[in-house]
């Protein structure tokens, strides 16, 4: 229920480019408390509506982040008539995300897309009686949503959660199993058996959590999948986009199994182009591998450029390719259009977001494609790429408190404390996770114990 | 249909069908509010039959009994005043899942019951079959009896049990019945279904009862009560029934192979039986199916009474024909030579979806018309009797213009159960698990008082001299604690208070009775000085606890209007919309329970209730 809770809440407001200054917007009651934690030099100074000039520094450490322009608005005369503070840093989003970071570790909870605006409206701050404005919010929260359950339903990081997340299920079952059903015949966890399972899950964890950190996982500004069928030119395609020749180009296809991915800047904004491997029903194991991934891909990515030939007859694998993608918000690319066109869209069932014709070999249309990325008809605004960016600070943020949560139960542990008392961390960390992967609800758990023991007298 | 004052012969302003478990809180809460109540049976000679298992309580149902007691109910006294053997469940984990259990005589439970019946002034008791509610224009007017008396009522409140079209199933032979021996409501079923409220079919089983006399108990293990044992009210200060012991013994290979070889023929598995039976009390046929690789069965023997023989065999439901259970029972260790003395078997019968009712558990459809118990898709006794009370004190408190008892998430079982049943509905049998509890570690049983004892005095169910006693009680649990917090005793690094040294894993209140001046000492319950450690042990706990408690308090004071217009509001979905109009949620906290209900959609209500409501100053 996010909409109904008063705690503080953070997030990037401007999007993200390079160059300029970047504000990260706090609001609620904590704003000013979670502020000071790292701009120590307002201690004394901040005054209502004044800016003020000042260190970024990380709590911990001591060490300077960056130089940053600080307003605080007092309640309620700010946009939610909350307290408010906006801090104007320079715009790299590496800086930006680190401290949106540190807010969020002093207590800041992550905004939710159109939560400012939402808070604004129940505070009797704006008046949103415009049906458009309400559609907009609604639009940002179902949109995110719609994005965050294709994340759930295939994307990488929620496939390495899975397994963690299980183990979880499994031990809160057979110690609630313990609890609930100690007349049956069932065994009861011991505590060291417990303590073996918690860490390993809290292993898994960390070193899930040390990939954010090592920037696997995250991105910054926006990515772009770029999938086809074998040999329609993928590869020429993300060459042509790079500029360079990093992926290998032949005529035989399958040779890109895994993932080639590099970063350029478009308009002043960090852009990942992913290269997979070709999309068809694959005939071996290591290319299946390949596909999956490929998919996985698409799934994480922000947007999707499905590639074509032009120089090939639209035929039914095409038709189930653009099947597959259906929900996934793609762009389709034709490719050699320096060779006769034989491609008729007519049959095509569903309507990409926009077509380009282009040739990766001449380097025809390769430009238009760039500009109309981000312009015209695909419209990938800074605003998905500041979700883009938003989503993976949200994951990281979970993973986190999930961690947090099994310390907790660690400490819990040693101190010989109840099964019930245990859970209530475990549970904690259950929801963290349940954020990133669909939710397991109690009946899940009374189904996995109904199924594990033969309950019942 | 028109009906004129004339018609009825009797009125009342409230009466319940049905007199079980749930039927009996209800008629009694009811009368005790000061309303006129009716206690319609169709035998009164059965009046809180306990159709299955001889006992009462058990994990999270003891904690609903404790939590019936302190609102005003009767249960607990009397499974106190009847009980042969009494445990605490769970006695080796923490204070919050401690549960209470008895075993009851069956017969001086059905008696004690009618006896508390009989003596409540404004209850009236009536041997009859109901077959049809009465309505005119949508409101409920009474009842019909098949005598051809019809009764006038301003509140009615249904406890069907198992009796809408009942039918039990013996291996290939099947009856209609509404408990073994019993017949069914059949004309009551139709009427019931003519108001057009979404039905379905549910299925529960018993095991065969045997004559105590030919089991050789001296080849089986024998399980003891509690020496001290644990009573369910907060009223009851000795128990005084002579206490016996129940037995256990186990299933093998061959008894699972007799399954395995007969499989056909149970009404479970030859498709003769389709609707859903509870996952956690599961007939033999299914464990032996289910769990291949279990190489034996718990069965635990339990005696019915003190004056009969008969012995329940708790573990061994099962529908199979009186041939194969007949072989069954004598395949089992100490059962060899055993008589059976009634047949397992398996009913089916009618519930309404719980979703048809408001938490109050008034129908949606029929203002005045309420539903308690197995009608509303759960199982047991306590669940059953809980409900029963519930609605018993809301058609009480509607008839005197008084606001709805609704009991909170955070506040009770009784309120989980029920937020449960309305919000989500049911497809199996619904029973109380601890572990439905969000906020567990809260809902104990030493607290039930504290949870709900004042609810109970304010709508005037627990009578002046309880309530005193209850505040006596809070009194010297006051003192304790302050006791505890003023002594100072050594440790290592000097000397610390008595309430930080009970936060120590190793140390016990036990260890600090002895400083209690002895007139308080003395005045203290074992189970009192118990709830004053565990507030001190488990403060930090609960603590964390408080604190989504008053999150989810928060998400429940935004009310929805009960006709609040979900097709209009643009960005729903059409499943969204179907969901809310049909659970109309009181709450924006209950509309986040509804499964499928998304945030976005919340954020979205939020807003209009926001933008429907009248111009107020917006706070917090």
């Amino acid at each position: 229920m996010p909409t109904l809770i008063d705690d503080t809440i953070a997030a990037i407001s401007t999007p993200l480019g390079k160059g300029g200054l970047g504000v990260i917007r706090l609001s609620g009651k904590d704003s000013c408390r979670i502020l000071l934690s790292l701009f120590p030099s307002g201690q004394n100074t901040l005054v209502d509506r004044v800016p003020l000039l000042g260190n970024i520094i990380e709590p911990k450490t001591g060490e300077i982040l960056d130089q940053a322009i600080v307003t605080f608005f007092k309640s309620p005369r700010s946009f939610t008539r909350e307290d408010v503070v906006e801090i104007s840093c320079h715009g790299s989003p590496v800086v930006l995300k680190a401290v949106l970071r540190l807010l969020l570790d002093s207590g800041a909870r992550l905004a939710t897309p159109g939560e400012f605006t939402m808070r604004a409206f129940l505070r009797g701050r704006i008046d949103l009686v415009q049906a458009e404005a309400i559609h907009d919010l609604v639009e940002a929260q179902t949109l995110f949503q719609a994005k965050v359950a294709n994340q759930q339903a295939s994307g990488s990081l929620s496939r390495r959660l899975k397994p963690i997340k299980e183990s979880l299920v499994q031990m809160i079952s057979l110690m609630e199993a313990g609890i609930d059903f100690a007349e049956d015949d069932v065994s009861v966890l011991s505590d060291e058996v417990v303590r073996k399972r918690l860490q390993i899950i809290k292993n898994d964890l960390k070193t899930l959590y040390a990939s954010f950190a090592a920037g696997k996982l995250i991105t910054t500004g926006m990515s772009i999948a770029i999938v086809g069928r074998p040999n329609v030119g993928k590869s020429s395609l993300f060459n042509a986009l790079l500029q360079d020749d990093r992926a290998i180009v032949t005529d035989t296809p399958g040779t890109t199994r895994d993932l080639i991915s590099e970063t350029i800047q478009i308009d002043g904004i960090p852009v990942r182009f992913i290269d997979t491997a070709g999309i068809r029903e694959a005939e071996n194991r290591v290319e299946r591998i390949g596909i999956d991934k490929s998919l996985e891909a698409v799934a994480d990515a922000d947007r999707t450029l499905l590639v074509m030939d032009g120089s090939e007859f639209f035929t039914e694998p095409d038709q189930s390719l653009c099947d597959r993608l259906q929900g996934y918000a793609y762009t389709l690319v034709v490719n050699k259009i320096d060779l006769p066109c034989k491609l008729d869209l007519t049959p095509l069932r569903a309507n990409p977001k926009a077509i380009f014709e282009i040739s990766a070999k001449t380097g025809e249309g390769i430009r238009g494609l760039k500009q109309g990325l981000f312009e015209e008809s695909g419209r990938v605004t800074a605003r998905e790429a500041e979700e883009g960016l938003i989503t993976n600070v949200r994951h990281e943020n979970l993973i986190g408190e999930s961690i947090q949560s099994l310390d907790r139960a660690e400490k819990s542990l040693e101190a010989q404390m109840p099964h019930e008392a245990l859970l209530l961390d475990f549970y904690a960390c259950l929801k963290s996770l349940n954020e990133l992967t669909g939710e397991t609800t109690v009946e899940d758990i009374l189904g996995n114990i109904f199924s594990t023991f033969c309950i019942g007298k | 249909m028109q009906l004129i004052m004339t018609d009825f012969s009797e009125k009342y302003d409230v009466v319940v069908i049905g007199a079980g478990h749930a039927g009996c809180e209800a008629a009694m809460a009811a009368a005790r509010m000061g309303v006129n109540a009716a206690l319609v049976t169709m035998n009164a000679d059965l009046i809180a039959q306990m159709s299955c298992n001889p006992a009462i309580g058990g994990i999270a149902k003891g904690h609903i009994v404790r939590e019936i007691d302190a609102l005003g109910g009767i249960m607990g006294q009397v499974i106190d005043r009847v009980g042969i053997q009494f445990r605490l469940l769970n006695s080796s984990r923490g204070p919050a899942v401690w549960s209470p259990r008895a075993q009851a005589d069956k017969q001086n439970y059905r008696i004690e019951m009618r006896r508390v019946l009989e003596q409540q002034p404004g209850l009236s008791i009536k041997q009859a079959e109901v077959i049809g509610i009465l309505r005119d224009n949508d409101r409920i007017k009474g009842i019909e009896l098949r005598d051809g008396r019809k009764i006038q009522a301003e509140a009615v409140i249904l406890t069907t049990g198992t009796f809408l079209n009942g039918l039990i199933h013996i291996g290939e032979n099947r009856h209609s019945a509404g408990r073994s021996g019993e017949s069914p409501s059949l004309p009551l079923a139709e009427s019931i279904k003519s108001i057009g409220f979404q039905w379905g079919r549910m299925k529960t089983g018993t095991p065969p009862r045997l004559d105590g006399r030919t089991i050789d108990f001296s080849r089986l293990e024998e399980q003891k009560g509690d020496v001290r044992p644990t009573p369910f009210s907060f009223q009851t200060t000795a128990i005084t029934q002579p206490q016996v012991s129940c037995y256990i013994t186990y299933t093998d290979e061959t008894v699972h192979q007799i399954i395995r070889d007969n499989m056909r023929r149970s009404p479970l598995y030859s498709g003769q039986i389709q609707s859903i039976g509870p996952r956690y009390c599961p007939s033999f046929e299914d464990k032996v199916v289910k769990f291949p690789d279990r190489l034996r069965h718990q069965l635990f023997l339990e005696p019915e009474g003190l004056n009969t023989n008969e012995v329940y065999v708790n573990g061994l439901s099962t529908c199979m024909p009186a041939d194969v259970q007949m072989k069954l029972v004598h395949a089992i260790r100490g059962l060899e030579t055993a008589d059976v003395i009634r047949l397992g078997y398996a009913i089916e019968y009618d519930f309404v979806h719980p979703t048809e009712l408001y938490a109050t558990l008034e129908t949606k459809k029929v203002p005045g018309l309420y539903h308690a118990g197995q009608i509303n898709g759960t199982t047991g006794y306590e669940e059953a009797a809980c409900q029963g009370l519930i609605a018993g004190i809301n058609a009480a408190l509607k008839l005197k213009g008084q606001v709805p008892l609704i009991l909170q998430r955070n506040q009770a079982y009784i309120g989980i159960l029920i937020d449960d049943l309305i919000t989500k509905g049911t497809n199996e049998p619904y029973r109380m698990f601890t572990s439905r509890a969000e906020f567990r570690l809260h809902l104990r049983i030493d607290n039930a008082d504290q949870r709900l004892t004042p609810l109970g005095h304010q709508i005037g169910l627990v009578s002046k001299e309880n309530y005193r006693r209850y505040q006596a009680k809070q009194e010297r649990l006051r003192l304790l604690g302050e006791h505890l917090q003023n002594l100072r005793v050594p440790v290592e690094s000097g000397k610390i208070s008595a309430t930080q040294a009970l936060k120590r894993t190793e140390n016990r209140i036990e260890d600090f009775l002895d400083t209690v001046p002895p007139a308080l000492r003395d005045s203290l319950t074992w189970e009192e000085t118990k709830a004053v450690e565990t507030a001190i042990k488990y403060e930090g706990y609960l603590r964390q606890q408080s604190q989504e408690i008053e999150r989810m308090k928060k998400a429940e004071s935004r009310c929805i209007p009960s006709h609040f217009e979900y097709q209009n509001i643009p960005g729903l979905s059409r499943e969204i919309v179907e969901k809310l109009t049909q659970i109309r949620p009181a709450t924006l906290g209950q509309a986040s329970r509804i499964p499928g209900v998304t945030p976005a959609a919340l954020s979205i209500i939020h807003i209009y209730l926001e933008m429907s409501s009248p111009k107020k100053e917006k706070t917090a």
